[in-house]
């Protein structure tokens, strides 16, 4: 895994959950500038997805390879099914979608990461 | 795409407004219990089966709460009012058990310590499932 494009797509998908919370908060409904965000941060989450995959295919592989591609999997599959599921709801709770999904993310990328290269 | 829904009872359901947001949760909760369940059953059965045959059950539960509140209709709303009322009871038992009887699952589940290793969510999200079900219904009865 490319570490500097994790950090890249944690903080993306942080500053994302933050401005969707703020949408919330100001009962906006999702439009297209979140669809856009949302777009650029599934497209660095499938780059990183890709240069994984090609590591993979180098012979470069995590212990618990099933558990990591099945981590990777959700990662790649999680943006665009809450931004559509977000997107369909035209009321403050669509943005709401989106801010639990790129909270999260985060939180898959620590594990993938951990999966990747174990410390201990 | 119509904006928003006529208020008719057919019309109404559970997944529009806060419960866009809930299923969403309750998706990625079913996805990640089953996963870790099927995954620790399928590499090690013989060191903690009642604690991932728990996960595999407890991610089938959210699922089937996600497609009932997910899903227009008298029915499913019974479905998603069953199955938030056995999350709501499982995460309070198995939550209990993990704590005063840790020897009963050698493991963690998602109810471990009543969801503490998923930020306490799977404590919350019962309980917001059941008001949001009670909530809907009781804006029909009216």
């Amino acid at each position: 895994m490319v570490e500097w494009l994790t950090m890249t797509i944690q903080t993306a998908s942080l500053a994302m959950a933050g401005w969707c919370l703020v949408s919330t908060f100001r009962d906006r409904p999702m439009l297209v500038p979140h669809l856009i965000g949302m777009g650029v941060l599934w497209l660095l989450v499938i780059g990183q997805a890709v240069a994984t995959v090609v590591a993979m295919a180098g012979g470069e592989r995590p212990a618990e390879t099933a558990m990591f591609i099945s981590y990777l999997a959700t990662v790649v599959l999680l943006p665009p099914a809450c931004a559509v599921w977000g997107f369909m709801e035209r009321s403050k709770w669509g943005p709401a979608v989106i801010a639990f999904a790129c909270l999260i993310l985060p939180v898959l990328f620590v594990r993938l990461e951990q999966l990747w290269s174990p410390v201990a | 795409m119509p904006d928003t829904a006529p208020a008719s009872e057919a019309a109404r359901t559970l997944r529009t407004g806060p419960g866009r947001l809930l299923v969403a949760v309750y998706g990625v909760f079913a996805l990640a219990a089953t996963a870790r369940g099927v995954y620790q059953l399928a590499t090690g059965f013989d060191e903690a089966p009642a604690a991932y045959l728990l996960s595999v059950l407890a991610g089938v539960i959210y699922l089937v709460a996600a497609v009932g509140l997910a899903r227009a209709g008298r029915t499913s709303r019974r479905v998603a009012l069953v199955s938030c009322s056995v999350e709501m009871v499982g995460v309070l038992v198995v939550g209990a058990v993990s704590l005063l009887l840790p020897e009963v699952f050698p493991d963690d589940t998602v109810w471990s310590g009543f969801g503490s290793g998923y930020f306490f969510i799977p404590l919350v999200l019962p309980a917001l499932g059941l008001w949001w079900i009670l909530h809907v219904h009781r804006l029909d009865r009216d």
